[in-house]
């Protein structure tokens, strides 16, 4: 028992120093200072370019948010993406029509959603785990199906050049379907019945067993949903470049989209934050790494950067939200 | 014989709260002295005192008849002072040897030296355990011998068992009392809490009995029967009820809407059979161990694993068997947790999001908008009903003190719209005010008709709340009376023997 008289804790009527408005002011800075040092950062091409790569990224790191939410966290995002995409151009070679090819892709994805949510909510696997042993089962089967790394989306799809190239209300196509997708989560998780049940199994999964909310179908839904997020990156990304590249699921880009999340302020103790600090957090990570990419600097100490800052943040996340609660138990008679 | 430990007006509180008061108390020299007492009564602190996990508030501790204040229960393990806890605090997947050695190996740690070193010194205290024997392999006898051989390996000079012989078989605690009597005569001093008043009157040397954190009575074994110690643990008058509530007429019994029969689950519920009726409290009274809450998780589906080992469980004559609790809630069966930090509440929420969650809950649709407002309607509407004292309605869960924290838990249960509340502990870790209220609002839903379970260790909390009264020991119902019948010594007496 912590005292039963009322403490003044944290919550007082001063304005509240959150992670997210500091990341918020650090990306601010970093974005007044690269305009005004690197000649080429405020050119219109960088922007765009800047945009494009923040579309992939925060689409990414939207499903990744709605999953850390729940306390969990799916490292099997850029491997589904890989593969799912490639699954449906694949599909095209043996004569299937694009649009046909994406939706079955699209069960394809459903399913690893599906038995990667089920390893988690029934067999009760930690997420970590069993997420990546997943990705490398998904990305594994995709190696063994498709004989080279890169495909090549077939030519003449009107929708998918406008996803790459095409603008809507002044935006970017796929800058666009990022915002609509963001806003989209943002709804569900705060205005839908089964978004409070995310936050709720996130916040305290053993009181939402107990008073009987559904835990497991929400996990296995979130995850199926995670996994649809990752395949429309995929469709995002295939409609910039015009082909995906398997072996994207050896670089680093998993770790950005955790970077993202982290640093924006979704605390990987669940139950807290939102599509907000999804927002903040691309931003800022977007900013950094196309400052950096000015700047020239090698893709090796770029990483090493990214890396510190994502231990930084998570250091930092662990010290605002312990994950267990002996502090607040001792006293107990 | 010479006093090892003694404290003068030991005072020890948490937050202000006092687990017990101007206690004097002393333990001498190859002495095995048991101390008794209801669940709360301030036992478990008092020896953890001595053995340095926590620190008086006030008054004297004396080793030796040196006044000391212990730092932590390093400090007390290099004083010689040793706690064996309910719970082992053995490594499973260690062996023996490695067990009682550790903390104490040496650099170079070889195995076969070690095997041979704890051989000779458990053949030379009596001990028939295998030192290579990995510890999750063995009974629970064979657990507290590697317990007392790492006591003894520490050189300790003072034991305290804390209910040693909960979970033993009859020839074990034969044995280990033969242990007991062996280790009095090296001299060792032995503190044993019990529940187990036979025990306590068999194997000890003095007694004492601690009643809601005070000293009720000490003195030598011989002096105390039976009857005398339940006195002195019970203490109040048979018309006194908790905090001064006036005597009341039992409701009359409602419909039949739980019948249990023959449950069994894991070791801790063994052929329990009892049943609940509308429009009524029903007390259930254990002791620690007793089993009592695992029947409640049973029936609600709260139990993680799948332990239940037979028996039928009927709803309103129906039977069912519940993995999960989700669909015990919806026919209408909630739990109240008796651990509300670790299922009970979400700590970063305000109260009223947790309530509406409870509201939330009851429905099918995922996709069902939630209106804004909805949560600070929730807590406006019950706040008042439970005269919730908050802050603020922004307050997160973690910040309101037990007594808001729990009526908001039980709130969060009653917008579920059950039918059978099973509450657990209601009122552990809740200050004075609250718990009145709460009773309150526990005879204000028996009254609406709804089925209640009140599961408490506290006897003063059954009488003031229950209609009817089931004493649970050893994971079985022994007893049943009404409130007309019982009183607080016919219930402990069921409850220890």
């Amino acid at each position: 028992m912590a005292g039963d008289t009322p403490q003044p804790t944290g919550s007082g009527r001063r304005v509240k120093i959150t992670q997210e408005s500091v990341v918020t002011a650090i990306a601010a800075l970093l974005f007044v200072v690269f305009s005004i040092f690197l000649n080429n950062f405020l050119t219109q091409g960088n922007i765009l370019a800047l945009l494009k790569n923040v579309a992939i990224l925060g689409t990414l790191a939207t499903g990744m948010g709605f999953i850390v939410v729940g306390r969990g966290i799916d490292l099997t995002m850029v491997a589904v993406m890989v593969v799912g995409v490639a699954f449906a151009i694949w599909l095209t070679t043996l004569g299937q029509g694009f649009f046909g090819a994406i939706v079955i892709g699209g069960g394809l994805v459903t399913a690893c959603g599906l038995v990667t949510g089920l390893l988690i909510a029934v067999a009760e696997i930690p997420p970590i785990f069993a997420t990546l042993a997943m990705a490398s089962v998904i990305y594994g089967g995709g190696r063994v199906a498709f004989s080279s790394d890169v495909l090549y989306a077939p030519a003449n799809v009107a929708w998918l050049s406008f996803i790459g190239s095409g603008t809507f209300l002044g935006l970017p196509a796929s800058v666009a379907i990022f915002l609509a997708l963001a806003a989209l989560v943002a709804a569900f998780l705060r205005l839908t019945r089964f978004g409070r049940f995310v936050y709720a199994t996130g916040d305290n999964p053993h009181a939402a067993r107990t008073m009987g909310l559904p835990t497991r179908p929400v996990l296995v839904a979130q995850y199926i949903v995670a996994a649809l997020i990752a395949y429309l990156a995929g469709i995002l990304l295939t409609g910039l470049v015009s082909s995906i590249n398997t072996r994207l699921y050896n670089s680093t880009l998993i770790y950005d989209v955790l970077l993202v999340v982290v640093l924006g302020g979704i605390s990987l103790s669940g139950g807290q934050g939102g599509v907000r600090n999804v927002l903040v957090g691309t931003v800022l990570v977007g900013i950094l790494i196309n400052g950096m990419t000015i700047l020239n600097f090698s893709y090796t100490s770029q990483n090493l950067i990214k890396s510190v800052i994502l231990l930084a943040a998570l250091a930092l996340d662990a010290a605002i939200n312990p994950r267990d609660e002996q502090t607040s138990q001792s006293g107990d008679i | 014989m010479s006093t090892i430990i003694e404290f003068r007006n030991a005072t020890k509180s948490f937050a202000g709260i006092p687990a017990f008061r101007d206690i004097d108390f002393t333990l001498r020299k190859g002495e095995i002295h048991a101390l008794l007492g209801e669940n709360g009564a301030g036992k478990s602190t008092l020896t953890k005192v001595m053995a340095g996990v926590y620190r008086l508030s006030r008054g004297q501790m004396l080793l030796d008849g040196r006044d000391i204040t212990l730092k932590g229960p390093a400090d007390g393990l290099a004083q010689g002072i040793v706690m064996v806890f309910q719970e082992t605090n053995l490594v499973p997947a260690m062996t023996v040897a490695q067990n009682i050695y550790l903390g104490d190996e040496k650099m170079f740690n070889r195995l076969r030296g070690l095997y041979i070193e704890a051989r000779q010194f458990l053949v030379g205290m009596g001990f028939q355990v295998d030192p290579t024997a990995q510890v999750s392999t063995l009974g629970a006898a064979q657990k507290q011998m590697v317990e007392i051989a790492r006591a003894v390996h520490h050189k300790a000079r003072v034991i305290i068992f804390d209910e040693p012989t909960a979970t033993l078989t009859p020839e074990e605690k034969k044995h280990f009392f033969m242990l007991l009597e062996r280790m009095k005569a090296q001299g060792t001093a032995i503190v044993f809490i019990t529940h187990a008043l036979e025990e306590a009157l068999q194997v000890s040397d003095r007694i004492t009995v601690l009643r809601d954190g005070t000293l009720a009575a000490t003195g030598p074994a011989r002096d105390f029967t039976r009857a005398s110690i339940v006195q002195a643990m019970v203490g109040r008058s048979l018309t006194e009820t908790l905090h001064g509530a006036a005597p009341r007429e039992p409701r009359p019994y409602g419909e039949k809407v739980l019948s249990v029969e023959n449950l069994s689950c894991g070791t801790m519920v063994r052929n329990a059979s009892f049943s609940v009726f509308g429009g009524q409290v029903t007390g259930i009274f254990g002791l620690v161990g007793a089993g009592r809450s695992e029947m409640a998780k049973v029936v609600a589906g709260v139990l993680k694993r799948d332990f239940m080992h037979g028996g039928e469980i009927r709803l309103n004559g129906r039977p069912v068997r519940y993995r999960v609790p989700r669909p015990a809630m919806r026919d209408g069966i909630v739990y109240v947790t008796e651990d509300r930090k670790l299922d009970g509440f979400f700590e970063t929420m305000t109260a009223g999001q947790n309530l509406l969650l409870g509201e939330l809950s009851t429905g099918r649709n995922p996709l069902t908008p939630v209106p804004l407002r909805r949560a600070a309607e929730l807590a406006r509407e019950w706040g008042g009903r439970l005269r919730l004292r908050q802050i603020s309605d922004r307050a997160r869960m973690i910040e309101l003190s037990g007594g808001n924290q729990q009526k908001v838990v039980i709130a969060k249960s009653l917008i579920q719209k059950p039918k059978l509340v099973i509450f657990d502990e209601p009122t552990r870790g809740v200050d004075v005010g609250a718990i009145v209220e709460i009773h309150q609002l526990i005879h204000e839903l028996a009254d609406q008709g709804l089925a209640v379970v009140v599961i408490s260790s506290y006897l003063p909390e059954i009488m003031a709340v229950s209609d009817r009264v089931l004493v649970a020991k050893r994971g079985k119902i022994v007893e049943e009376m009404t409130m007309a019948e019982a009183s607080e010594e016919k219930i402990m007496f069921a409850a220890v023997h």
